[in-house]
């Protein structure tokens, strides 16, 4: 065996390896008109055009898709986030815990709670909430809010959510963007996204 | 051949211990137009401007010339005008406790540091200490012990791989340990000048140098709130882990402490005027803090920047951060807080909304109703205002 061999034989034993590994780690497409539930919930919608659901889930009751990839375009579902849980997976439960939905928690309240849970997660000091609306979401009264943020890699995302309180659980849709183009050009791809939801 | 790599290693370190003796003695970095020095130090300034412009640019700089002036000027207070014209600062928008100065210069306070301050011989404290690491090339320093101790780590693996036997390669792993120790190490001693030069710099100036070992001494008092808070039990301020950047902060409140002249106590800290020049900016800062979900923390923060006085402000924060908490109990505080903002400061809209939301949620509806309303006869243009609206009871039914 000379040295080239033995360099491709490592190298082909490590590509199997990977490939082993990888078929757990696959994001997946969500074809044009296919209705799909989202996120462990009985929350469905119709994608008008072809999304990617990304594979990692950044919450128990979350499920986010994209399409160009998630830091430029950002959809994420959250699936009736129960009463005394947080909005995504925290990272110390003891010593780095993130604000609660609660019972008592107040439909106007929900943006603050997005506020303190993407203040909190990411440690930054720059969001603003720009506005809060009320508007129907999943058939019932629910709140469509917009929001600003500029986290670590400095680039300034604006966001978009509806959000419902169901049966003592929260439903919710963001959707979040770079400010330079990316917000504009897809917004009304989620919005479609968003209409097309109902809960079965 | 064990004691063959044994005495190649030990040449190697004598060899790299001559080579940072040897070095030519420079030109303090605060001298005039100071040029960097030596390929290493040209290097890192080149670094530290590319890094720099990027900051300038940066959507996070909080660009107010009023409060930059005044930081540089506590700045020279401090360090004297000799040498703080090397500096320049910038208030980067992070509710982090932090500062640091880059060895070109550049010198980044964060806003959440700026809430802990009490007053300004404590913002001169830690302001002196970032200027001792600029002033001591600690970055450079750093830099070649970091690439020494590597340096001699890869030489060494190189030599034991001659002689592969289960001692060597024992030898190896101590080696590595004991080096990575050191670099550490030598981080915290660097510290330690750091603290030495800024507590100097404070006792040659007009503050009372005492402020160094205070502003530590709440730091540690706001951990244990906080840890207090989430259950969690006292923080040890004395443990120094492996890998720990800092010396821990007991330590250096009690040298810091005993460093500081006895005589000046009695000097003028200047509480007011720190106050003062930052009341502009308290309010958002006090909003990034309490949103960051850390209550007993917060909690604290309020309570001790309310010492001198109670301020509208002061307890908007505190009705906030107790409503966001959200218990019966928490909201029954937040109203009777954000009544006292109220009492303090009528205009203060957003005042009414928490009282409002707060006084609902604890079933005084008809209460919250009419501070809600008066939220919006108050901030017409609310953005939230359609919402509220909703909230409200129709008039003439009742309900």
């Amino acid at each position: 065996m000379t040295a080239k061999t033995r360099i491709m034989a490592v190298a082909m034993i490590a590509t199997g390896l990977l490939s082993l590994a990888s078929p757990s780690l696959a994001h997946k497409l969500h074809e044009k008109g296919a209705a799909v539930a989202v996120a462990n919930a009985p929350l469905w919608v119709t994608p008008s055009r072809d999304w990617n659901q990304l594979s990692g889930r950044i919450g128990k009751y979350a499920e986010t898709w994209t399409l160009d990839g998630g830091q430029l375009n950002d959809v994420t579902f959250y699936g009736g986030i129960p009463a005394g849980e947080s909005l995504v997976r925290e990272r110390s439960k003891k010593h780095d815990p993130l604000p609660k939905f609660t019972a008592e928690t107040l439909l106007i309240e929900v943006p603050e709670l997005v506020e303190r849970t993407y203040r909190a997660f990411k440690g930054i000091g720059t969001f603003s909430l720009i506005s809060t609306d009320p508007a129907p979401f999943l058939g019932k009264d629910g709140v469509r809010f917009t929001y600003e943020y500029t986290d670590d890699d400095e680039l300034t995302r604006k966001g978009e959510a509806r959000a419902a309180i169901i049966g003592g659980k929260l439903y919710m849709m963001t959707f979040d963007a770079p400010r330079l183009n990316y917000f504009g050009k897809t917004i009304a791809d989620y919005r479609a996204l968003a209409d097309s939801a109902t809960l079965r | 051949m064990r004691r063959i790599v044994a005495r190649v290693a030990a040449g190697l370190a004598c060899l790299l211990a001559q080579a940072a003796a040897a070095a030519p003695a420079l030109p303090p970095p605060y001298a005039g137009a100071y040029q960097p020095q030596g390929v290493d130090e040209i290097g890192l300034w080149r670094e530290m401007d590319e890094d720099e412009q990027r900051l300038a640019s940066s959507s996070l700089v909080i660009r107010d010339e009023k409060l930059t002036r005044y930081l540089t000027k506590i700045l020279c207070d401090t360090v004297g005008a000799d040498r703080c014209n090397s500096a320049r600062i910038y208030v980067v928008r992070e509710p982090t406790v932090n500062a640091s100065m880059a060895p070109n210069g550049t010198m980044r306070i964060f806003s959440g540091i700026l809430l802990r301050f009490q007053n300004e011989a404590q913002l001169g404290a830690v302001l002196g200490h970032e200027f001792g690491h600029f002033e001591g090339r600690h970055s450079l320093v750093h830099f070649k012990s970091r690439r020494q101790g590597t340096d001699l780590l890869a030489w060494a693996a190189v030599l034991a791989s001659l002689a592969p036997s289960y001692d060597v390669r024992r030898s190896y792993q101590d080696l590595k340990l004991s080096v990575y120790g050191n670099l550490y190490r030598f981080g915290r001693d660097q510290e330690r000048e750091a603290d030495a030069l800024g507590i100097s710099y404070l006792n040659r100036s007009q503050f009372p140098p005492q402020a160094g070992s205070q502003f530590w001494q709440n730091i540690m008092a706001e951990f244990e709130a906080s840890a207090r808070a989430r259950g969690l039990k006292k923080p040890n301020f004395e443990r120094i882990a492996f890998t720990a950047s800092h010396p821990p902060h007991g330590e250096r409140a009690a040298t810091l402490a005993k460093l500081a002249l006895p005589d000046a106590a009695a000097r003028d800290a200047g509480a007011d005027r720190y106050r003062a020049a930052l009341a502009p900016w308290l309010p958002l800062f006090l909003e990034d803090q309490i949103k960051l979900n850390d209550f007993g923390a917060s909690d604290y923060l309020i309570q001790s920047l309310a010492q001198s006085d109670w301020t509208a402000p002061l307890w908007f924060a505190r009705g906030e951060l107790y409503r966001s908490r959200g218990a019966q109990r928490d909201l029954v505080n937040a109203a009777e807080f954000y009544a006292q903002a109220i009492a303090a400061d009528g205009s203060m809209a957003d005042a009414y909304r928490g009282l409002g939301l707060s006084l609902v949620k604890t079933g005084r509806r008809s209460e919250g109703a009419q501070a809600l309303r008066t939220y919006l006869e108050k901030k017409p243009g609310a953005s939230d205002a359609s919402m509220i609206l909703m909230m409200l009871p129709k008039e003439g039914t009742g309900n």
